[in-house]
C-alpha cells in the first residue's frame, strides 16, 4: 500500500535472489556435511563476481567443494590440475595452424568455462600462475594479439596446500590479491564426519547432484547484488578497516585499494544472501577476515609473537568504531 | 628543554611568590642574577660530564661569588674575587639583613642587607632544585626546596597568596617534572602510549612531545583544579574568590587560633625608645576614655587568646546600632557620649577599630563588622589606617548597690568566662580567697582584689617582667610581684576567675593625653586591662597596674571599682593627662611604643572570620546539601534526557497515520524485525508507529540513545567496533532468553540499524514499552550497587561531562601542537647544522643516529 512499486520490485528481486541462492546452497551442503559457513561464503564469492582461494591440508573436501559448486549450476565447468610442467597456454589455449583453411584457429584453453577449478595452484610455475591470474583480473584472454573476452559468470576457485611446500611456487602477494576470498575448509565435526562416512561410503553423492541454477539466473542475482545499497557510513567504515590495516605496525604490508572493492562487493552480495538491500557494518566485520586475511604480510614482530593476520585483523574490527549517522 | 635551565626557571618562577614580601623589585633582579649564575654552572657540568657530587659546591662558590660581586664590588679583588674587607661587608649586610627582617613586617623595605639574604637564599634553593633534579634525578624531590620557598610568604603573610602567582610558580614546577619526564624519555624511547589515538602511527624517533603533552594536560589539569575547587566550595573559600588559605587559618574551622603574640609583644614594644603618635580623638565630654582593641577571653595556661570573631553581614556597623552590650541590664545608669576618633596614617593593617566600651554605635567608613559576644570591631577587607570615625559609648554608672546586687553566680552568658586550665598553682587560689577575706559579694571581692593589685600588694611597675603563662604568674603573684600591665591584667583576670567571677583581658589603649584639644594616644600608652562581669551591669573594667610616674602614665582607676569607703578620687591612675612620657611607673605595661609596621604583623595573626553569620552546624549541612545537589546532578540530567526521549518516542507512537503491516523479512538469521514472544498490543503499537522515515527516525534515534545510556549505565556499554546487531546480540544473551525481552531489544537494534545503512527507515519502530522492558531487565540482573549507581550516578551523563572536559583540554592540546611542531622543527634544524659543521664529533653524531634507529624503527 505505502510501498511504491519500486521497493516492491526490489523485495521481489530480493526473495528470489535469496531463494536462488539458497538452492545452490542446498545442493552443495548435500555434497559437503556441516561446512554451511564455508559454503554460504562461497557462494558469497560467486554473487560478487570474485574467485575463490581455498587453502587447507589435502582430503578436506577442497575439491568437492569446488566441483559441486561447479555442478549446481549448470554451466560450463574446467578443471585444471596444476603440475610445474603445466605451460601457459595449456590454460589460456593455442592459435593451431588448420590446414583446410590455411589460417591460425584460436583452440580455447580450459579458461573459457564459467567455473574454473584450479587444483593445486601453487604447483605451476609462475609464468604459468600469472597467465591464469591475468584471465582472473581482465576477464579477458589474449592470444596472438586476439582478445576473447570470457563469459560471465566467470569464477576460478583455486586450491592450494599448505603443508607439502616442496617443489612449489607459493603465490607472490599481488597475485594473492586478486582472489576476493580465502577461506579455510577446517577438518569436519565428528558428525559431519560420520554422515560422510554413510553417504559416501554408498555412492558418489556429486555424481547425484543436479542443477539447480541456471548461467542466466547467477547472471541476473549478480545484477541484482550490484544494486544493494551501501550507505556512506558503511563506505567509510570499509576504509577505516582498511586504513587501519595500512597502520597497523603488527603488518609490514595492509590491504590494497582493490582489497576494499572485494570487501565492499562482497558485503553486497553477503548482505543480498542475508534478505537484506542494505550493507550493514556486520557484512564487513563478517568478511573481512576472509577477504583482506591472505593479503597482509605480518611484521617479524608479529611473526615472532605468531600473530597470524587473521588475529590482527580481529584487533582492527574491535577497534575501528562502528560508524553512526548517515 | 635542558634539565638545568628548567630547575633555573621552576626556582624562579616559584621566587615569585616571594613578591608580596619586599617593596620594590631590587630584591628579585639580584635574585634572578643568583639563580642565572647557579644554572650556567650547573649547564656547564652537564655538559663536560662533571661527576654529580661535584656540581653543588662548585655552584655553592660561584654563588659566593656572584653574591661578592653585587653586593661587595667595590672591596673585591677585580670586582669578584672576595678579599678579607669584602667578606666582612658581606658578612655586615647579612647581619644588617637578619636585623631588618627581624624588625620589619612584611611588606619590607628591600635595602641591600635584605636583598643580600634574599638572593642567596633563593641562589642556595636554586643548588638544591639543581641538586635533586639534574645530579640525583630525582625531579619530584626538588619539589621539597621549591615548597620551601613558597611556604615563606604562606606562612608569614596574612593575606593569601594570589592565584596568578601560584599558578606561575606551580607551572614552573610541572616544568621541570616534563622537563625531566622528555629527557628520561629521549634517552630511552618511548615506554607507553600516552595519548588517545585512533590510529597508530610509525614514528622515527621516540615522540616526547606526546608525553610532554599528557604531562602538561595533567598539570594544567591539577593546577586549574587547586585554584578552582577552593573558590567553588564555599565552607572553604575565605573572603576573595581565590585566595588561598595556606596559614592564615581564616576559614570558619579555624578554631582557636589565637593571638598568641599581642599580649606577649606588649612587653617589648613598651620597652622601644620610640614613642609614635598612634591616633588621636576628642570626646563630646572630653574625658579620657580607654580604648580597646582585643578582648581575650580564653586562658590556656600559657597565654590568653580569642574566641573564633564572628562578624555576620548584618552586624555591620553601617546597618545600624551595635548589638547591645552583653548583660547589661536596664536598671543601670548609663552615661551617652560621643567620641571622633582619627588613627593615624603609620598604622598598616590594623584591622580591629579602637573603641571605647561598650560602642552602641560606630560610623566608619568600610565594611566594619562587629563581633556579638565582645563587641569588637573588625573588617576582613578594610583597614583601620588613616580612618576617621564616629564612636557612640553607653557607658553603664552602676552605684556600688547594684553590683552588690548583681547574683551571685554568673548567669549563662558569663559561665564560659570562668574556666581555667588545670595545672595552675592552688596557692594563687588561696591567696585569692585571703586577698578578698571579708568581701560578701562578687563585686567587694573584685574591689579588693584591684585594692590589693594597686595599693596593699606591694607590687612594682617593672618593664623587665616577661610572661603572662601559668609559671610566670605564679612567680610574679608569690614572689616577685614586679611586673607591667600584661601580669597586672592577667592575674587578676586569672584571680578573679578562681574567685568565681568571670574575667577576660583587653588589649588596647589607654585614654592617653591631652594636647591641645585633643587626646593623643601613642605606642606607649599601649595596655593590657581586665574585664569583669557582673550579671545585670554586663563586663566593667579594673585596673590593677599602678598608674602615674611609677607605672603605666596614663592608666586610669574607674570610679566604681575604688573601694566605696575611701574617697571617690581614683587613686593609682592620675588625671586623664599623665605624664605622657614613655614607661613611667610601675603599672601595667602600657603597650609601649609599637613600631607601627609591628602593629600590623601581630595584628595579622588574628583570627578574622568574615562570618556570614549561621551557626557552624548550619553551615555544614547546608554544605552537605549543596554537595549533594551538585552530586545529584549527572542524576538529574539523565532522568530528564530519559524523559524527553520517551516523550519523542510516544509521540510518534501515536501520530504516525498510516500504518504498514510489519514488514515480513525473509531470511531468518537476519530478518527478525518480529520475533515472536513480541505481544499483540505491543505488535499493534509497533505496527502503528511503522511510517515514514522522516517521522520515525527521531523515533528510532532516541530509543537508540536511550538504549546505549541505560546499558552504559548498567555497565555493559556500547564497544566501538560493536554494531548495533552485535550490541543486540549481546546484551540478549546476557539478559537471557525471554523472548519478549529479546524482542524489544530486537526491535531497537533493527530499526536504528535501518535508519543508519538503509535506504530509509520503514519498518516497525521501537516503542517506549521496549526501553522499559531492558531496563527492567537489566536491573534485575545486576547488583544492588550497580542499580543503585545507574540510579544516582548514571555513568553515561558522567561519560559526557568528561567528554566535555576533554573538548576543553583538546583546544589546550591544539595550542600547543603549534608550539610542538615549531619545536620539532627546530630540532631537526639543529641536527643537520650538527652533521654539517660538526665532522670531529662524528661519533657523537652516529651514535644519537644510532639510538634513533634503535628505538624508532619498525619495518
Amino acid at each position: 500500500m505505502a510501498a511504491t512499486p519500486d521497493v516492491t520490485d526490489a523485495e521481489t528481486r530480493l526473495e528470489t535472489l535469496v531463494d536462488t541462492a539458497n538452492r545452490i546452497r542446498d545442493a552443495i551442503e548435500s555434497v559437503i556435511e556441516g561446512k554451511s559457513d564455508v559454503i554460504r561464503l562461497t557462494v558469497t564469492v560467486l554473487l560478487a563476481e570474485g574467485h575463490l582461494l581455498i587453502e587447507d591440508v589435502p582430503g578436506v573436501g577442497k575439491t568437492m567443494l569446488a566441483k559441486a559448486l561447479a555442478r549446481s549450476i549448470d554451466c560450463p565447468v574446467r578443471r585444471v590440475q596444476f603440475t610445474p610442467d603445466l605451460l601457459p597456454s595449456d590454460i589460456t589455449g593455442v592459435s593451431a595452424y588448420n590446414q583446410q583453411t590455411g589460417d591460425f584457429e584460436f583452440k580455447p584453453g580450459p579458461v573459457f568455462a564459467n567455473i574454473v577449478v584450479g587444483d593445486e595452484i601453487n604447483r605451476a610455475s609462475p609464468k604459468t600462475q600469472s597467465a591464469l591470474l591475468e584471465c582472473m583480473e581482465e576477464r579477458q584472454v589474449t592470444v596472438d594479439g586476439e582478445t576473447y573476452r570470457l563469459e560471465s559468470p566467470f569464477m576460478v576457485i583455486a586450491t592450494q596446500n599448505p603443508i607439502e611446500m616442496e617443489g612449489t611456487y607459493a603465490l607472490p602477494e599481488a597475485q594473492r590479491d586478486r582472489f576476493t576470498a580465502k577461506i579455510a575448509m577446517g577438518y569436519p565435526e565428528p558428525a559431519a564426519e560420520l554422515e560422510m562416512l554413510d553417504v559416501h561410503g554408498a555412492s558418489q553423492p556429486l555424481d547425484k547432484l543436479e542443477p539447480v541454477a541456471t548461467t542466466a539466473e547467477v547472471r541476473a542475482l549478480i545484477e541484482a547484488i550490484r544494486a544493494v545499497y551501501v550507505s556512506q557510513p558503511v563506505k567509510k567504515y570499509a576504509i577505516d578497516i582498511v586504513a587501519a590495516t595500512r597502520q597497523s605496525p603488527d603488518l609490514l604490508l595492509g590491504a590494497s585499494p582493490r582489497a576494499t572493492l572485494h570487501l565492499v562487493r562482497s558485503a553486497r552480495a553477503h548482505a543480498a544472501l542475508s534478505g537484506r538491500d542494505y550493507v550493514i557494518p556486520d557484512d564487513l566485520q563478517d568478511l573481512a577476515g576472509p577477504v583482506l586475511a591472505h593479503r597482509l604480510l605480518p611484521s617479524m614482530e608479529a611473526l615472532g609473537q605468531q600473530r597470524r593476520p587473521e588475529q590482527v585483523i580481529d584487533e582492527v574490527i574491535r577497534r575501528v568504531p562502528v560508524p553512526d549517522v548517515k | 628543554m635542558k634539565l638545568p635551565i628548567a630547575a633555573g626557571l621552576a626556582t624562579a618562577a616559584v621566587s615569585l611568590t616571594l613578591y608580596p614580601l619586599f617593596e620594590g623589585g631590587s630584591w628579585f633582579w639580584a635574585s634572578l642574577g643568583a639563580i642565572i649564575v647557579v644554572t650556567a654552572v650547573g649547564m656547564g657540568a652537564s655538559r663536560l660530564s662533571a661527576p654529580p657530587w661535584a656540581a653543588p659546591p662548585v655552584m655553592v662558590v660561584a654563588l659566593g661569588l656572584y653574591l661578592t660581586a653585587v653586593f661587595a664590588g667595590d672591596e673585591a679583588w677585580i670586582g669578584f674575587i672576595p678579599t678579607k674587607d669584602s667578606v666582612l661587608l658581606v658578612g655586615e649586610l647579612f647581619g644588617s639583613g637578619f636585623d631588618d627582617i627581624q624588625r620589619f613586617a612584611a611588606p619590607v623595605p628591600a635595602n641591600e642587607g635584605i636583598t643580600l639574604l634574599t638572593a642567596g637564599g633563593v641562589g642556595v634553593m636554586a643548588v638544591l632544585v639543581d641538586l635533586f633534579t639534574v645530579r640525583l634525578r630525582r625531579a619530584a624531590l626538588a619539589g621539597l626546596p621549591l615548597l620551601a620557598l613558597f611556604t615563606v610568604p604562606a606562612a608569614v603573610l596574612t593575606d593569601p597568596i594570589s592565584w596568578p602567582a601560584f599558578m606561575i610558580g606551580a607551572f614552573g614546577y610541572v616544568g621541570l617534572l616534563v622537563a625531566d619526564g622528555r629527557e628520561r624519555l629521549g634517552k630511552w624511547g618511548r615506554a607507553v602510549f600516552v595519548r588517545r589515538t585512533r590510529t597508530v602511527t610509525a614514528d622515527s624517533a621516540p615522540d616526547t612531545g606526546r608525553l610532554a603533552l599528557s604531562g602538561r594536560r595533567i598539570g594544567v589539569t591539577a593546577i586549574g583544579l587547586a585554584v578552582l575547587l577552593p573558590a567553588l566550595l564555599p565552607n572553604l573559600a575565605p573572603a576573595p574568590l581565590f585566595a588561598f588559605g595556606v596559614g592564615n587559618g581564616l576559614g570558619p574551622g579555624g578554631g582557636n587560633i589565637g593571638i598568641p603574640d599581642a599580649i606577649a609583644e606588649l612587653g617589648g614594644e613598651l620597652r622601644q625608645e620610640a614613642n609614635n603618635t598612634v591616633l588621636t580623638y576628642t570626646s563630646s565630654d572630653d574625658q579620657p576614655r580607654y580604648l580597646r582593641i582585643y578582648s581575650l577571653d580564653v586562658f590556656d595556661g600559657t597565654k590568653w587568646t580569642i574566641n573564633p570573631l564572628r562578624g555576620r553581614p548584618e552586624d555591620r556597623v553601617s546597618e545600624g546600632p551595635l548589638p547591645p552590650a552583653p548583660g547589661l541590664g536596664p536598671t543601670v545608669p548609663v552615661k551617652r557620649a560621643e567620641t571622633q576618633i582619627s588613627i593615624s596614617d603609620d598604622i598598616r593593617t590594623l584591622r580591629f577599630l579602637p573603641l571605647p566600651y561598650p560602642a552602641t554605635q560606630v560610623d566608619a567608613d568600610g565594611d566594619w563588622r562587629a563581633d556579638r559576644n565582645s563587641l569588637m570591631v573588625f573588617s576582613t577587607d578594610d583597614e583601620a589606617a588613616g580612618l576617621d570615625y564616629r564612636v557612640a559609648t553607653g557607658e553603664p554608672q552602676p552605684t556600688p548597690e547594684q553590683l552588690d546586687l548583681a547574683a551571685p553566680e554568673p548567669d549563662s552568658g558569663g559561665r564560659r568566662y570562668l574556666d581555667l586550665p588545670a595545672g595552675l598553682d592552688p596557692r594563687v587560689a588561696g591567696l585569692a580567697q585571703r586577698v578578698t577575706a571579708g568581701a560578701t559579694t562578687r563585686y567587694q571581692q573584685a574591689v579588693k582584689l584591684q585594692e590589693w593589685f594597686t595599693q596593699s600588694g606591694a607590687f612594682t611597675y617593672s618593664l623587665k617582667a616577661s610572661g603572662s603563662g601559668g609559671e610566670a604568674l605564679s612567680q610574679f603573684i608569690l614572689t616577685d610581684r614586679s611586673g607591667y600591665c600584661e601580669q597586672f591584667a592577667s592575674a587578676m583576670a586569672v584571680m578573679a576567675r578562681m574567685l568565681g567571677i568571670p574575667a577576660k583581658v583587653s588589649i588596647g589603649f589607654t585614654g592617653g593625653t591631652k594636647i591641645g584639644d585633643k587626646w593623643t594616644v601613642r605606642t606607649h600608652d599601649a595596655h593590657a586591662w581586665p574585664e569583669l562581669y557582673f550579671a545585670g551591669v554586663g563586663w566593667l573594667r579594673f585596673e590593677p597596674t599602678p598608674g602615674g610616674t611609677a607605672g603605666q602614665g596614663t592608666a586610669q582607676v574607674p570610679q566604681y571599682s575604688l573601694p566605696v569607703t575611701p574617697t571617690a578620687s581614683p587613686s593609682p591612675g592620675s588625671s586623664p593627662g599623665a605624664s605622657a612620657g614613655p614607661d613611667d611607673t610601675t603599672g601595667d605595661s602600657a603597650p609601649a611604643p609599637r613600631n607601627p609596621r609591628e602593629i600590623e604583623r601581630d595584628l595579622g595573626n588574628l583570627p578574622i572570620a568574615a562570618d556570614p553569620g549561621t551557626p557552624l552546624w548550619v553551615k555544614i549541612a547546608i554544605g552537605v546539601v549543596a554537595a549533594v545537589l551538585v552530586l545529584l546532578i549527572p542524576a538529574v540530567v539523565r532522568l530528564s534526557s530519559r524523559y524527553r526521549r520517551r516523550r519523542v518516542l510516544d509521540k510518534v507512537a501515536f501520530a504516525v497515520p498510516d500504518p504498514v503491516g510489519p514488514d515480513p523479512e525473509a531470511d531468518g538469521s537476519d530478518a527478525d524485525l518480529i520475533v515472536s514472544g513480541d505481544t499483540s498490543a505491543r505488535r499493534k503499537r509497533r505496527a502503528v508507529a511503522a511510517g515514514a522515515s522522516e517521522q520515525v527516525a527521531p523515533a528510532v534515534e532516541a530509543a537508540w540513545a536511550e538504549l546505549g545510556d541505560t546499558l552504559t549505565d548498567f555497565g555493559m556499554a556500547r564497544r566501538p567496533g560493536e554494531s548495533p546487531r552485535a550490541l543486540g546480540r549481546r546484551v540478549a544473551q546476557t539478559l537471557g532468553t525471554d523472548p519478549g525481552l529479546t524482542a524489544s531489544i530486537t526491535a531497537i537494534t533493527s530499526a536504528e540499524e535501518r535508519r543508519r545503512y538503509a535506504r530509509s527507515v520503514n519498518g516497525p519502530s521501537p516503542v517506549a514499552a521496549d526501553l522499559r522492558q531492558v531496563r527492567r531487565a537489566l536491573a534485575a540482573a545486576a547488583s544492588k550497587k550497580r542499580r543503585l549507581g545507574a540510579t544516582l550516578a548514571p555513568v553515561s551523563t558522567l561519560l559526557r561531562l568528561r567528554a566535555l572536559g576533554e573538548k576543553a583540554l583538546d583546544g589546550f592540546d591544539r595550542l600547543e601542537n603549534i608550539r610542538l611542531v615549531a619545536g620539532r622543527s627546530r630540532n631537526g634544524a639543529d641536527d643537520t647544522m650538527g652533521n654539517r659543521t660538526v665532522t670531529v664529533r662524528d661519533g657523537m653524531e652516529d651514535e644519537a643516529g644510532a639510538g634513533r634507529s634503535l628505538t624508532g624503527s619498525r619495518r
